[in-house]
């Protein structure tokens, strides 16, 4: 048992918090303001830099689970930094990279993972539907074989990075069976949607996108799987990183709210004399020290693959996402009218805060699953 | 990070819950109901070896370290074991028994360890009075020099094991002008002329743990029975309270995992509009807030006991964050088990009623959750 941050868990957290300095972190603050092509350029340009420090290398695939707890040390710092970076670097690395370094042999992607480990290109993933997904029947996206290659077809909503990405990994299905299809941009019949309007994260891209009889040739093909193996190691890559991005939404709110409390007079002294605001101030770092503690744990066991892993990413997922919002609503309540002005950290993390309950596996899948397992343990 | 228990831990776990399950748990409804200690139990927890063990085995202990006892705490939670008895254990073995270990003399830890360890006698702790909780500086009881003796004079109140205590460790005032640094702790024995105890208390839960108020009137005890420095008795207090918040707090941790087998099982044989109640989302989603809790209060917990072993003197602000979730955030997880048993989790009959009755004591004893919230805010 260990508490604390190994050496080799704290060099990785060092040397990703040492790439922000006030400049950087204002040129990330201003990304809301950008479009597709600036926003491309400037993740570029974090790309590159994380490269250097190794933190692209972190990946979890079956084969290299036991970097967990070093990833989660330097997802931390990054989510402080920016949600927004955050989100689009964990789309590129640990989702897209997760699942291509998973599911591909060097045959078939071993140059994209080579790009990807140096930071020159974007990745995204491409799951949801516009119409119902749901794994028994398989996803609307088809891919039909033509001998050496597949023409695929289908709609995808919400994809992470989708205007600035130089490659999409595109799940779909072929004769029933889940197949994941390595898409560029440029691919006659790729059509990537406008970039969706969001309530938070201003500077991440999102859109929708469609495939009109693209043409895929086999070796940018993984799969088709015979079991729901991808899809179940994306969730649990994503629920990690929203409870990780919670737990570092949560950092940022609490430092500010306090800064906020300390510095601002009322009733002849700073507002953090009031026990109404203290008192909230304490429970919000209650909830943001809880919700790390489980999610560092659920990464932990993850690392070990422990067989109540999947469980406890589960709860750390919901537990931090659903606090990050109580956080960030009490935060808002502190910092009262100059938190309700657009432009400052708790306005931007109230805004942001409800995404990690929606996105992954939605806090009501996730509560359905964890209670199903627990009947299935003991089932009379 | 390293979240994972030895082998060892792991073993005596699984043998306290054997134990628990077997010698314990059966006589647990029909105590409570008659709001009995339980002696039989607790010579069963004493020959176990329970009671001492985190004392050296020279002492009559097991030499365990802290992780172990806390383990061996929420085993006997999980097991079914009420709050009560568990409660009883921890105001013995850690404020009374381990403060005598950490600052008594040699001749102090020779003459009541062995007999604390085995659960021949029985220890407890007076620090709260009438009208003194978590003001500590404002105790009244006084302890003043007259000739060979300390002669002590005022109340303690809420003092569990207090009725049936061979042993108690008394914090009293030798200095009032001096605060918090003019409180020193005594050892006071049963039967010594001028204390007894006024009164037992009904509690709403808790029940098999006799409480009560003991009062001194001119009750004389030898000089060799000051414990640790003159003066030190607040430093004293603060260190026991670390185990109220950590070693005292594991069993209501267990006592969600005895809930959440409970009402799995019960959720499939209870059937309602023709189907098992464990079919509707309502009952599946209190299940995963039961574990949801379970899951991120054990890292709270296990985190002091860790902290303790690594001889970290004291760690308030991890103690306080502790107490504060397991005692807040465990009210919803035991009313809601309550409420999936309907109309028979209002009735004693059922388990699951006294564990929500048990549980209320978690956010009020060993500082209140506004007293968590105080310390926090200081901290942070």
């Amino acid at each position: 048992m260990n508490f604390d941050w190994t050496p080799e868990e704290l060099k990785v957290k060092n040397s990703v918090k040492g790439l922000f300095d006030d400049v950087s972190l204002a040129e990330l603050l201003a990304l809301g303001e950008s479009d597709a092509q600036e926003l491309k350029r400037v993740t570029g340009n974090w790309l590159k830099r994380l490269a250097e420090t190794g933190y692209l290398d972190l990946r979890i695939g079956p084969s290299n689970r036991s970097d967990m707890p070093r990833l989660i040390a330097g997802q931390e710092e990054l989510a402080i930094a920016s949600g927004s970076l955050f989100l689009s670097v964990e789309a590129t690395a640990r989702l897209f990279g997760g699942v291509i370094a998973a599911f591909g042999d060097d045959a078939h992607v071993g140059d994209v993972l080579g790009l990807l480990q140096k930071g020159e290109i974007i990745g995204a993933v491409a799951v949801s539907e516009p119409e119902e997904l749901n794994a028994a029947h398989g996803f609307l996206t088809v891919g039909r074989s033509d001998g050496t290659g597949y023409l695929v077809n289908g709609r995808k909503s919400f994809v992470t990075n989708g205007p600035i990405a130089d490659y999409i990994a595109v799940f779909g299905s072929v004769d029933g069976q889940t197949a994941i299809f390595l898409v560029e941009p440029d691919f006659p019949g790729v059509v990537i949607g406008p970039r969706i309007r969001t309530l938070g994260f201003d500077g991440l891209a999102v859109a929708s996108m469609e495939l009109n009889d693209v043409r895929i040739p086999q070796n940018r093909v993984l799969g088709p799987f015979d079991d729901n193996a991808p899809l179940e190691l994306l969730r649990t890559m994503e629920d990690m990183v929203l409870a990780i991005g919670s737990v570092g939404l949560m950092e940022t709110t609490v430092r500010a709210a306090l800064a906020y409390a300390r510095s601002h007079q009322r009733g002849g002294k700073a507002i953090f004399g009031h026990q109404e605001i203290r008192f909230k101030l304490a429970e919000m770092l209650t909830m943001s020290q809880s919700s790390r503690l489980l999610a560092h744990r659920a990464g932990w066991l993850l690392s070990v693959s422990d067989p109540d892993a999947l469980a406890v990413v589960r709860c750390a997922k919901v537990f931090a996402a659903e606090s990050s919002e109580k956080v960030a609503s009490m935060a808002m309540q502190i910092m009262a009218g100059q938190g309700y002005c657009r432009g400052n950290v708790i306005e931007r993390g109230y805004r942001e805060a409800k995404y990690a309950a929606i996105a992954g596996t939605t806090s009501e899948v996730a509560r359905m699953a964890i209670a199903d397992d627990l009947l299935e343990w003991y089932k009379v | 990070m390293d979240f994972s228990f030895t082998a060892e831990q792991l073993m005596f776990r699984e043998q306290v819950l054997k134990f628990a399950r077997r010698e314990i748990v059966p006589r647990v409804q029909e105590h409570d109901l008659r709001g009995e200690f339980d002696w039989e139990s607790w010579r069963k927890l004493g020959e176990f070896g329970i009671l001492g063990l985190h004392f050296p085995e020279e002492l009559g202990g097991a030499g365990a370290d802290v992780v172990t006892s806390v383990l061996a705490a929420e085993a006997l939670g999980e097991a079914g074991v009420d709050g009560g008895l568990t409660l009883s254990y921890g105001a013995h073995t850690y404020l009374c028994a381990d403060t005598i270990f950490c600052h008594g003399t040699d001749a102090h830890r020779k003459k009541y360890i062995p007999k604390l360890a085995t659960g021949e006698w029985v220890g407890c702790m007076g620090l709260t009075e009438p009208g003194a909780g978590s003001d500590v500086a404002s105790l009244r009881t006084r302890a003043e020099k007259e000739g060979d003796s300390w002669v002590l004079n005022g109340s303690k109140m809420f003092i569990t094991n207090g009725a049936i205590a061979d042993v108690a460790v008394i914090y009293a005032k030798t200095d009032p002008a001096a605060g918090h640094a003019g409180i020193s702790a005594f050892i006071v024995e049963k039967g010594t002329p001028g204390f007894s105890v006024s009164r037992s208390l009904k509690k709403m839960g808790v029940r098999t743990s006799p409480t009560s108020e003991l009062v001194f009137e001119d009750c004389a005890i030898p000089m060799e029975n000051l414990l640790g420095q003159k003066g030190n008795g607040f430093l004293m207090a603060m260190q026991t309270v670390e185990w109220d918040r950590s070693a005292l707090m594991a069993p209501f941790v267990g006592a969600i995992s005895f809930l959440i087998q409970r009402c799995c099982r019960y959720a499939q044989e209870r059937e309602q509009f023709g189907r098992p109640i464990a079919y509707f989302q309502g009952i599946k989603h209190k299940i995963a807030n039961m574990k949801i809790f379970l899951e991120a209060a054990r890292s709270l917990v296990y985190r002091i006991a860790w902290c303790k072993d690594q001889g970290r003197p004291l760690n308030h602000l991890e103690a306080a964050v502790a107490k504060l979730f397991v005692g807040d955030w465990s009210l919803g997880p035991t009313n809601d088990a309550m409420v999936l048993f309907g109309g028979y989790g209002y009735c004693h009959e059922y388990d699951v009623e006294r564990v929500f009755r048990d549980g209320r004591l978690a956010p009020i004893g060993g500082g209140t959750s506004d007293v968590q919230k105080v310390i926090i805010s200081r901290l942070m």
